[in-house]
C-alpha cells in the first residue's frame, strides 16, 4: 500500500548531487565502531568493578556465553536479512541436542548426524511454510516451536526415552579447552561457523539474494530470484545453526532437558538487533552481529558481579533492544 | 450489521441472509465449534455438571482477555509480543500488593493496576509511531521488560489475594467451585463493550480503517498514530484483565510464567477466531470462543486419554494449517486485485 | 485571471516538490461561486498533487490558499472538509474492509445524511450492509461522491471521477454537478475525457509542469484547441527521429521476436495483438489506466494472461514468474523504481542481482561479475560517487541502474515502462541512445512512454492504446504529439 504523501509524483526535472556526509551519516555507514567501542567500554567497566574479570578466565566466561548466542544469532541475521525471523531456534537446539544426546550409544558420528538432522528438517518445514505457504514468519516458527516441544514431551518417555546424558565427545567440545585451558573448544566451532556464514553473505549469490529479498521483494521477484528457493534454503541453514548451537550447550552442561536451550532465544534476537540487522530485512551484517553476541556475553558477566537478578537482566536486555533499534532507526532516515 | 434495506441486485433466497452468513460466517463457526466440543466433551466425561463447566470457563477466561488484547491491536495493522509479558507483570504486581487487604482497596488497586498497564502499553504504542521501528521489535524488547519487571516486582512465586477478589473471577473463594457464572459475567462485559466500541462507534471502527488501508484512513480523517496508541492501551488494559483471572485461579502471582508462550497463545486465539494478521479483518466475538477451544483442547484429549503433550502438537499443527491456508488466501486475493 | 473578492478558492503560487522531484513549481487558480471549473493537463502536469494539497492531505512547501478570503492550511483531509472543500479522490477513499454504513461513521455522517444524494445518483435502495471491497469500484465512486456532498461543501473536487463510470452513470454525475452550479456551488472538474470537460465545465485552468499556462473560459471552445493548449510550445519542440539520426527503419520481413495474440486479462487488457521485430524499437502511450501497466505485467511474466499467447521467438511462453520471462529473454524496467531497486544495498549488488537468480549460480559470486558490472557502468555512465547505497543515488543514475541491470547478461527483448519519467534531459538523452544501440546490437525494445515527445526520437514505430485495446498504431516519425494525444484521448485520428 502506498503512502499518498510520500508517493512522488511522476514529473521532474531536478536531480541533486550526494551531499557530504554530516556525522551522523559517517556513522550510520559504520556502526560496527561504534558497537566495537560499546564493547571495550563494557570489558573496562567490568574490569573496574571486577578487577579479577581482566584475565584469561574472567574473559572465557563472557566467551563461553557469547559462543552459543552468536551461532544462534546466526541463523537469526540470516533470516532477518530476508525480513523473516526463528522463534523456534531455541526449541530446534534443544530437540538436537536431545536427540544427539538420547543416541549417544549408538555412536558418537552417528548421534551428532541425526542431532543435525533434526535442525535441517525443523527447519526446511519452517522454510516451506513461510517461503511456499506464505504463513507469517513469526506464527510459521512459534507454532514449530510448540509442536517440536509438545513432540519431544511426549517422546522423551516413549521412543527417546533413555539416556540424556550427552556423548565425551560433545562435552570436549562443547566445554572442554585447548590451549592450557585458555580457549574453549567450543570457540573454534563458532569460528568455523562464523567463516562460513561471512562467506555465504558476502560472496555468494546466495547471500545476495538474502539480502535482495529482504530489501525489495518486488525487484527481486523481477529480477527472476525466486523467493521461496531461497526461503526454504535459509530455514533450513538456520535450522542447522540452531542444532550446533544446541550440541554445544548440551555438551557444556552435560546432559539434556527440555528446557536447555529455551533461556538463549530472546538474546539471540537481541544479539542480531544490537548488531545492526534490521527486521525489515536488507541491512545487517554477521560481523555486527558477532560483537553483538560478545557485547551480551560481557554484559552477562557485568550484571553477575553487580549481582544484578534475572529480572533487571531482563529489563535492561528488553530496552537495549528497543533503544539500539531506535538508533538504527533515527541514522538510517539521517541518511 | 443492521442494514435491512432491500438490495439493488436479485438473488436467490435472502440477500441479507447470505451476506450475514458471509460476514459473520466465522464467528458462527466457530461458536458452534465451541458447543460441538462441549457437547463431546460432555459424553467423553462420566459426569458433566457446574464444576467441568467452571473449571472450562474459568480456567479460558485469561484465555479470552489475552486474546481480545492482541485482537485490538492487530485489527489495528499491528502485533504486540509483549501481552503474554503484561499479563504476568500486572498478576504478580496484583499477587504482591493485593496480598491481605480488604476488598475495597483490592478493587482499588485492580482499577489503578489496570490504568497503568494501559498506560504503559499505550507508551510502547506511541514508542512505535515515533520511532518508526517495526511493532515485533519493539513488543519484543516490551516483552523482556515486562517479564524482568515481574521478577522485580515480586522475585519469587507468592503473594495473594483475596477471597472474594477470587470469587468475581472464578466463583469461588479458593479458585475452584461449580459456579461459573461470576467469570461468564466478568468475560462478557468487558468483552461486549469493546465490541460494540469497536463495531459501533467512530473511534472504534478508526482500529479496523487504520488496519485495513492507512491511505483511506488518512482521506477519511483518521489520525494513524493516535489510532495505535489507543490500540496498545487497550491492550494493556485486556492483559491486565487477564492477569487478574490467572492470580484469582491459581491464587499466587508467579513471576517465572514464560509470557513468549502466552503471547503465542493470544496470536494462536486470533488467528482461529479469523482475524487476519495484515489487520483491518476479524472480530473479537470470533475470538472469544476461539480462545476457549484452544484452552479446552487439554481437557479434551486428557479425557480421550490422549497425552496432554500431543494436545500442544496438535495444537501447532491446526494452527500452521490455518495460516497456511489464510496465507495462500490472502496472496491471491493480492494478486487478483 | 479574474480574482474577484467573493471567490470560493484562491490559491497563490503553490509549490511541492518530493525531495528532489519537483511536482508543482508554482500553481494560481480562483474559482468563482457556481461555477464549474476543469483543470487539465498532460500526465505529470501536476493536477492530482496540486488537487491533495487543496483538500489537505499533503502539505505545499511554497504559496497560500484562501477559502472565501481567509487563508487556510490544512493538517488533515477532514479540516478541508469541516472548511468547505470536500473531495471525491482518484482512489476511492473508503475503508475496503468496514461496511458502507461503517465508512459513514468513519466521516461522522449518517446514512440519512446521504440518502438524498444516493436517490440522485439512482442508488437508493443500495445495500450499505455490504463491505466497501465487494462494492464494483464504480458504484463505490458514486458512493464517495454521496458522502462528499453530504459534507454540504462549498467546494467540490472531482479527481478523474468519470474514468470507472459507464456513460449512464456518468450523465448522473453531471446531473448533479449542475444542480450544485444551480445552488451557487462550485466543483473543479478533472477529467481525461476532453468531450465531457467541454459539455459540463464553464472556465478551464491548463496545468504543464507544475505551473498554470492558461485559464480561459470554455464558450465556443473545441478539442483540438485543449489539446493544443495542454501542449503548449511543446509541439515545436521535437524533431522527428528520422532528422536526428538515431532511428533506423526495420524492414517488414525481418523475423519477429516477441508476438502477442490476442492478450486479455480480467478486463484491463483486451484482445492485444502486435509483433515486435528484431533490431526494433516498438513505442507504446496512452493515458493513465489504460491497461499499459497489465500489459506489461503479462509480457514480464508477472501475470498471465486470461486468454491469449506470448510468442517468444516462436515458442509460446508460459510464465509461472518473471523468472520464465527472463530465461526467454524479456526483461522488464518498471516504472517504478521503487519496484526495481534495492534501496539500501550497493550499485554493484543491484546491477549484478540477475546474475545469481538460478540456484547453480548461488555457491559463488561470479568471477567476471566486477567487469560485467563495469562495462554495464560505463555503458550507461553511472555516477558512482554514492554507489554505496542506491537510494542516496540522484533519480537519473538510479534509472540507469534500473536498466543497466540488464546489460549484464544477454537478453532477447528489453521492456521499458516509462524510463524517462521524472529524470533530467541528459539522462533522457543517454537513455534514448542506449535504446537505440540495444536495437542496433540486434535486441529489440518494446517501450510505454508518456512523454509524447520522446515517441519520435527513439521509436521505429507506435502503438496508442485507449481502454484496453491498441486504438492506433503508425510509423513513429510522423506521429507527431497532436496525432497521439488525440489518439491516446480514444478519438479518430484524422489524417492530415
Amino acid at each position: 500500500m502506498t503512502e499518498t504523501r510520500t508517493t512522488p509524483p511522476s514529473d521532474s526535472i531536478t536531480d541533486v548531487a550526494p551531499e557530504a556526509p554530516s556525522i551522523a551519516k559517517r556513522l550510520a555507514s559504520r556502526p560496527q565502531l561504534v558497537l566495537v567501542a560499546v564493547l571495550v567500554v563494557l570489558i573496562v567497566v567490568t574490569g573496574i568493578i571486577e578487577p579479577n574479570y581482566l584475565s584469561v578466565a574472567g574473559l572465557r566466561n563472557s566467551l563461553v556465553w557469547a559462543i552459543p548466542i552468536g551461532i544462534l544469532a546466526a541463523g537469526q541475521t540470516l533470516l532477518m536479512l530476508t525480513g523473516g525471523i526463528d522463534l523456534s531456534i531455541a526449541m530446534i537446539a534443544t530437540a538436537s541436542a536431545y536427540v544427539t544426546a538420547n543416541q549417544s550409544p549408538k555412536g558418537t558420528a552417528f548421534a551428532i548426524a541425526v542431532g543435525l538432522l533434526v535442525g535441517l528438517l525443523a527447519g526446511s518445514l519452517n522454510g516451506l511454510g513461510v517461503g511456499v505457504f506464505r504463513v507469517n514468519p513469526l506464527i510459521m516458527t512459534l507454532a514449530m516451536a510448540a509442536i517440536l516441544l509438545g513432540l519431544f514431551t511426549g517422546w522423551a518417555t516413549t521412543i527417546f526415552a533413555g539416556s540424556t546424558r550427552m556423548n565425551d565427545f560433545m562435552r570436549t567440545v562443547g566445554g572442554g579447552n585447548f590451549f592450557g585451558g585458555r580457549v574453549p573448544w567450543a570457540a573454534v566451532v563458532w569460528l568455523g561457523v562464523a567463516l562460513l556464514v561471512l562467506y555465504l553473505l558476502r560472496r555468494t549469490g546466495f547471500g545476495r539474494n538474502l539480502y535482495a529479498l529482504g530489501d525489495n521483494p518486488i525487484a527481486s521477484r523481477l529480477s527472476g530470484i525466486r523467493a521461496w528457493q531461497v526461503l526454504v534454503a535459509a530455514y533450513a541453514l538456520s535450522g542447522v545453526l540452531g542444532s550446533i548451537a544446541g550440541l554445544l550447550i548440551g555438551g557444556r552442561i552435560g546432559s539434556v532437558d527440555l528446557q536447555l536451550v529455551g533461556f538463549l532465544l530472546l538474546p539471540s534476537v537481541a544479539a542480531a538487533v544490537i548488531g545492526g540487522t534490521s527486521i525489515f530485512g536488507g541491512i545487517g551484517t554477521y560481523s555486527g552481529t558477532i560483537l553483538g553476541a560478545l557485547i551480551l556475553g560481557v554484559l552477562q558477566s557485568l550484571l553477575t558481579f553487580l549481582g544484578a537478578g534475572q529480572g533487571v537482566q531482563q529489563v535492561l536486555y528488553g530496552s537495549i533492544v528497543i533503544g539500539l533499534s531506535w538508533m538504527y532507526t533515527r541514522l538510517a532516515s539521517a541518511q | 450489521m443492521t442494514a435491512t434495506t432491500p438490495t439493488a441486485e436479485r438473488r436467490l433466497g435472502s440477500p441479507e441472509v447470505k451476506r450475514w452468513i458471509q460476514r459473520h460466517g466465522w464467528t458462527v463457526g466457530i461458536w458452534l465449534l465451541l458447543v460441538v466440543l462441549v457437547i463431546w466433551y460432555t459424553t467423553l466425561i462420566p459426569k458433566f455438571g457446574g464444576f467441568q463447566t467452571s473449571t472450562i470457563i474459568t480456567g479460558g477466561t485469561s484465555w479470552i482477555f489475552l486474546g481480545v488484547a492482541q485482537a485490538v491491536v492487530v485489527i489495528a495493522g499491528g502485533l504486540d509480543l509483549g501481552v503474554g509479558g503484561m499479563l504476568v507483570l500486572t498478576s504478580v504486581a496484583a499477587a504482591q500488593f493485593m496480598d491481605g487487604q480488604s476488598l475495597g482497596v483490592i478493587l482499588i488497586l485492580a482499577v489503578l493496576i489496570t490504568i497503568a498497564a494501559a498506560v504503559v502499553n499505550g507508551l510502547v504504542g506511541w514508542i512505535i509511531t515515533v520511532s518508526k521501528v517495526p511493532d515485533i521489535v519493539v513488543t519484543l524488547g516490551s516483552l523482556f521488560i515486562y517479564q524482568g519487571l515481574a521478577l522485580m516486582v515480586l522475585p519469587k512465586v507468592g503473594g495473594g489475594t483475596s477471597g472474594s477478589f477470587r470469587w468475581m473471577f472464578t466463583g469461588s473463594e479458593n479458585g475452584i467451585g461449580s459456579n461459573p457464572w461470576p467469570a461468564i459475567v466478568v468475560i462478557t462485559i468487558p468483552v461486549v463493550i469493546i465490541a460494540w466500541w469497536m463495531g459501533r462507534t467512530r473511534s472504534g471502527l478508526s482500529l479496523y480503517a487504520v488496519g485495513s488501508d492507512k491511505t483511506a484512513a488518512f482521506l477519511s480523517g483518521v489520525r494513524d498514530a493516535k489510532t495505535k496508541i489507543v490500540a496498545f492501551a487497550v491492550a494493556g488494559a485486556f492483559s491486565a484483565l487477564a492477569g487478574f483471572s490467572s492470580v484469582s485461579i491459581s491464587g499466587v502471582g508467579n513471576p517465572t510464567t514464560d509470557g513468549g508462550t502466552l503471547t503465542l497463545n493470544s496470536v494462536a486465539a486470533i488467528v482461529l477466531g479469523g482475524v487476519a494478521l495484515t489487520g483491518g479483518v476479524g472480530s473479537v466475538l470470533a475470538v472469544v470462543p476461539a480462545a476457549m477451544i484452544l484452552f479446552f483442547f487439554n481437557p479434551i484429549l486428557s479425557a480421550l486419554g490422549v497425552d496432554p503433550n500431543r494436545a500442544q502438537v496438535i495444537q501447532g499443527i491446526l494452527i500452521v494449517l490455518v495460516m497456511m491456508v489464510a496465507g495462500v488466501l490472502e496472496w491471491r486475493r493480492s494478486r487478483r486485485s | 485571471m479574474s480574482d474577484t473578492p467573493n471567490s470560493v478558492l484562491t490559491a497563490k503560487g503553490i509549490a511541492k516538490n518530493y525531495g528532489p522531484v519537483v511536482a508543482l513549481r508554482s500553481v494560481d487558480l480562483s474559482v468563482e461561486p457556481g461555477e464549474i471549473h476543469a483543470l487539465l493537463g498532460a500526465n505529470g502536469a501536476g493536477k492530482s498533487t496540486f488537487v491533495k494539497v487543496l483538500a489537505g492531505v499533503i502539505h505545499q512547501d511554497a504559496g497560500t490558499n484562501h477559502i472565501n478570503g481567509d487563508p487556510v492550511s490544512f493538517k488533515m483531509p477532514n479540516e478541508a472538509a469541516e472548511a468547505g472543500i470536500a473531495t471525491v479522490f482518484q482512489d476511492p477513499a473508503l475503508i475496503p474492509d468496514l461496511s458502507l454504513d461503517q465508512n459513514l461513521t468513519i466521516s461522522g455522517l449518517q446514512h440519512r445524511d446521504v440518502e438524498p444524494w444516493l436517490e440522485r445518483l439512482k442508488l437508493a435502495n443500495y445495500d450499505f450492509g455490504l463491505l466497501a471491497r465487494d462494492v464494483p469500484l464504480a458504484t463505490r465512486r458514486l458512493i464517495d461522491l454521496a458522502r462528499a456532498l453530504a459534507l454540504d461543501p462549498q467546494l467540490l473536487m472531482l479527481d478523474e471521477i468519470t474514468a470507472a463510470l459507464t456513460p449512464e452513470q456518468a450523465d448522473l454525475v453531471f446531473d448533479v454537478m449542475r444542480e450544485w452550479k444551480r445552488m451557487n456551488r462550485s466543483v473543479l472538474f478533472i477529467s481525461h475525457r476532453l468531450g465531457e470537460v467541454l459539455s459540463i465545465c464553464d472556465v478551464a485552468t491548463i496545468l504543464r509542469n507544475g505551473r498554470d499556462v492558461a485559464n480561459f473560459s470554455l464558450d465556443g471552445v473545441e478539442e483540438s484547441e485543449l489539446v493544443a493548449a495542454m501542449l503548449g510550445e511543446a509541439l515545436a519542440g521535437a524533431a522527428p527521429a528520422a532528422d536526428s539520426g538515431l532511428t533506423s527503419s526495420v524492414a517488414d520481413d525481418t523475423d519477429v521476436v516477441l508476438k502477442a495474440i490476442d492478450l486479455d486479462f480480467r478486463g484491463k487488457v483486451n484482445g492485444i495483438s502486435f509483433d515486435l521485430r528484431r533490431g526494433e524499437v516498438l513505442g507504446l502511450t496512452a493515458l493513465e489506466g489504460q491497461g499499459q501497466d497489465e500489459l506489461f505485467a503479462l509480457l514480464s511474466g508477472d501475470h498471465r494472461p486470461n486468454t491469449g499467447e506470448i510468442i517468444v521467438n516462436g515458442e509460446p511462453m508460459v510464465a509461472r514468474s518473471p523468472y520464465d520471462a527472463i530465461r526467454k529473454g524479456l526483461v522488464f524496467v518498471p516504472a517504478d523504481r521503487q519496484e526495481a531497486l534495492l534501496p539500501q544495498r550497493s550499485v554493484r549488488e543491484n546491477l549484478a542481482m540477475p546474475l545469481y537468480n538460478r540456484i547453480e549460480r548461488w555457491f559463488n559470486l561470479r568471477r567476471d561479475e566486477g567487469k560485467r558490472v563495469g562495462a554495464a557502468i560505463e555503458r550507461l555512465d553511472i555516477d558512482t560517487r554514492a554507489a554505496s547505497q542506491v537510494q542516496r543515488l540522484s533519480g537519473g543514475n538510479r534509472q540507469k541502474v534500473t536498466i543497466g541491470r540488464w546489460l549484464v547478461e544477454d537478453f532477447e527483448v528489453l521492456l521499458c515502462f516509462d524510463p524517462t519519467r521524472g529524470i533530467d534531459i541528459q539522462t533522457k538523452t543517454q537513455i534514448y541512445e542506449l535504446l537505440r544501440e540495444v536495437a542496433a546490437g540486434g535486441a529489440s525494445v518494446l517501450i510505454y512512454s508518456s512523454e509524447l515527445r520522446e515517441i519520435p526520437l527513439v521509436c521505429d514505430r507506435v502503438l496508442v492504446m485507449y481502454d484496453g485495446a491498441i486504438v492506433h498504431e503508425q510509423p513513429a516519425a510522423t506521429a507527431t504529439e497532436e496525432i497521439l494525444l488525440t489518439a491516446a484521448h480514444g478519438l479518430e485520428v484524422v489524417s492530415s
